[in-house]
């Protein structure tokens, strides 16, 4: 484990354990009813953080400690590291605030897909679909309403 | 028994008139399309259907069409459960722990196929035992009270320790932090507002569907997009069909007792298909021996998971039919469409309307067979998805996910609440952190509080003498126990070795 990840792990610890003591701060001016719960439960978590963020400091095995129930994440073989693919996700959210749903959708979809080496075909033609399944499926079947894009806000 | 064979027969033919028999099959198309799709959940399209279903006269095909609709939503969600690891329902998030890592090895269509194989053995067990327990559970039921419920729901809430598996200290702070997540919205006990910072968003609370979105979905995909390959990390699509069938047979003990706790789960009120697949799959890693490869892609996690969230559905109608307490949301909503086209449920159901509740058991059953039926026969089509490459899935997920992030309250905060649930779900996975305690803490964490306060309110400290809940608590001090003492054992054993 290198000292990046191990003081990235150091600082998530330290994150929960300040959630759970700012909840035990919150829950002191609620009735005993809607606290008590929290209160026992946040006392509970802030000295299980506290030991874990023990345990994190002191460790200094080569393989990080990880659920045995879950894998480990994939090496990335993007030059960016992860923030690659983090920007095409918030991209894609701004994208739906700024232009709706049902021009984000294939919009993101051509553009994710020709940027990694599809062809313009199956670019299109996967845009056809995301595009066909939202039309179709929420806005034909569900009738779900889209959110008022930016655009149209702006210019009317 | 006379009567009870005439109104078995008259329930069948009641369901397999064509108009029945036509709005079944409408009722399992929706369904599995629903259960297919990550984020529409059952509860808001059934809600969507009332008003057109309360305009029927016939009984019988609203039967037909939702209880048709609700039973096969879990076996159809396998599928995207398994090859993106994306729940296509709550019900399925446990199977996403083993199959998605199968479907990695290149099993995809042994996962599915023993999905589908354990669904159709949970989904016809349900029934039955739907109606043989309709007789027997009922004294049992009324004498439950809160104080009994609290006990079943710290019950699920020590599940904790078990899925955490060799990092309990973090799965306990998972699922504390899960609680609070729950917590967060107006309190029903005391009107008071909790953790919503004076925003109105906060007041109704924080949707489960955005949080199981953030914390698996995202950080899979992120994972893939990093990866940059194929879902699967062989090209072998495999040849496990049957194979799949064989582990449901080899299993047959694993999924007859997974089948049992989702209908006992169902039973509950309350307790949703978010907890029976977690409950079924907390019990195989309790109970089935070299535990080791579950969460890498051992078959169990897959047939525990799927056989009980298929029984649950069943196990969700005896309260519903024989009380009139709906067992979970979807058939909260079922029993106003049977209250509004005339039908009572209470004790009527089992006397003079008996062929109606027949009508129910022969719906879960033929629904079910057909579901499986049209998901066996297009595992090889859908399993093809596995050979697609990362750009043409990635996106398709980011659609998917966003769509049912937002379609689950129609809110564009959903989309930021999506992102940072994400976030923590990706943190959590990079640095080892339990994510499914997460998800069980917020599920359980509302109703334990409430069954708590009602408790003690009711009964003061007094509750804890109650003889249902010394027993629960004799069993939950045995769940807890055991696997300590497995664990014990197993090192044991290794220290022997030489």
């Amino acid at each position: 484990m290198n000292s990046r990840m191990k003081a990235e792990g150091l600082l998530f610890t330290l994150f929960i354990g300040v959630v759970m003591a700012a909840a035990l701060w919150f829950s002191r001016a609620w009735p005993i009813r809607a606290s008590i719960g929290i209160l026992a439960l946040g006392a509970i978590g802030v000295v299980l953080a506290i030991w874990q963020f023990v345990l994190d400091a002191k460790r200094t095995d080569a393989v990080q400690e990880r659920s045995q129930f879950d894998l480990p994440t994939s090496e990335t073989e993007s030059k960016w590291g992860n923030l690659e693919i983090w920007g095409w996700i918030v991209g894609f959210y701004l994208m739906i605030l700024t232009v709706g749903f049902p021009i984000a959708v294939p919009l993101f979809v051509l553009a994710y897909s020709k940027c990694y080496g599809a062809s313009w075909l199956l670019g299109i033609a996967l845009s056809a679909i995301a595009w066909g399944f939202v039309y179709g499926v929420f806005e034909k079947i569900l009738h779900v309403p889209w959110p008022t894009p930016l655009i149209s806000t702006l210019f009317g | 028994m006379e009567s009870m064979i005439e109104a078995a027969l008259e329930g069948l033919y009641q369901v397999l008139t064509p108009n029945s028999l036509g709005l079944m099959c409408l009722g399992v198309l929706l369904g599995s399309l629903v259960g297919f799709l990550p984020g529409i959940g059952g509860p808001s399209t059934l809600a969507i259907m009332l008003p057109f279903v309360m305009t029927m006269k016939d009984p019988y095909a609203v039967i037909a069409l939702l209880v048709g609709f609700d039973a096969v939503g879990n076996t159809a969600s396998a599928f995207t459960a398994v090859l993106i690891s994306v729940p296509g329902g709550s019900g399925s998030q446990a199977t996403v722990l083993d199959g998605y890592p199968l479907a990695k090895q290149g099993q995809a269509m042994r996962a599915l196929s023993a999905s589908f194989f354990a669904s159709l053995v949970g989904g016809l067990i349900g029934p039955f035992v739907l109606l043989a327990s309709l007789p027997f559970l009922r004294p049992l039921v009324l004498s439950f009270g809160s104080p009994e419920f609290f006990m079943l729901t710290l019950w699920g809430v020590t599940m904790v320790g078990v899925l955490s598996g060799n990092v309990p200290l973090k799965g306990l702070l998972a699922g504390i932090l899960g609680i609070f997540i729950a917590a967060v919205g107006a309190d029903d006990k005391s009107g008071i507002e909790r953790f919503t910072f004076d925003t109105n968003y906060l007041i109704e609370g924080i949707d489960l569907v955005l949080v199981a979105l953030g914390v698996f979905a995202i950080p899979e995909c992120i994972d893939l997009a990093a990866r940059k390959t194929k879902v699967a990390e062989t090209q072998e699509l495999g040849h496990g069909f049957w194979q799949g069938a064989r582990d449901v047979y080899h299993h047959w003990w694993l999924t007859l007792r997974a089948s049992a706790i989702g209908i006992w789960v169902g039973f509950l009120p309350g307790l949703g298909s978010s907890v029976a697949d977690w409950f079924a799959y907390a019990h195989a890693v309790q109970t089935e021996k070299n535990k080791d490869n579950f969460g890498k892609g051992d078959i169990r996690g897959v047939i525990a998971a799927e056989s009980s969230n298929n029984s649950k559905e069943a196990g969700d109608y005896i309260p519903t039919l024989a009380f009139g307490i709906p067992g979970g949301t979807s058939t909260a909503l079922i029993l106003t469409a049977l209250i509004a086209v005339g039908i009572n449920p209470g004790p009527e159901m089992l006397t003079s309307q008996l062929n109606l509740t027949f009508a129910v058991v022969w719906t879960l059953t033929i629904a079910n067979i057909i579901a499986v039926a049209i998901c066996l026969a297009f595992i090889r089509p859908i399993s093809r998805m596995c050979f697609m490459p990362f750009f043409s899935l990635v996106p398709m997920i980011l659609v998917f996910v966003f769509i049912g992030a937002f379609a689950a309250n129609r809110s564009t905060i959903d989309l930021i609440a999506l992102l940072g649930f994400s976030f923590l779900g990706f943190t959590m996975r990079r640095h080892g952190w339990p994510r499914s305690p997460l998800v069980l803490g917020m599920v359980l964490g509302d109703k334990m509080e409430n069954y708590l306060w009602l408790s003690y309110g009711r009964f003061g400290f007094e509750w804890l003498t109650r003889p249902g809940v010394m027993i629960i608590g004799v069993l939950l001090v045995i769940s807890l126990c055991y696997p300590m003492l497995q664990n014990w054992r197993e090192r044991k054993r290794q220290a022997v070795l030489p």
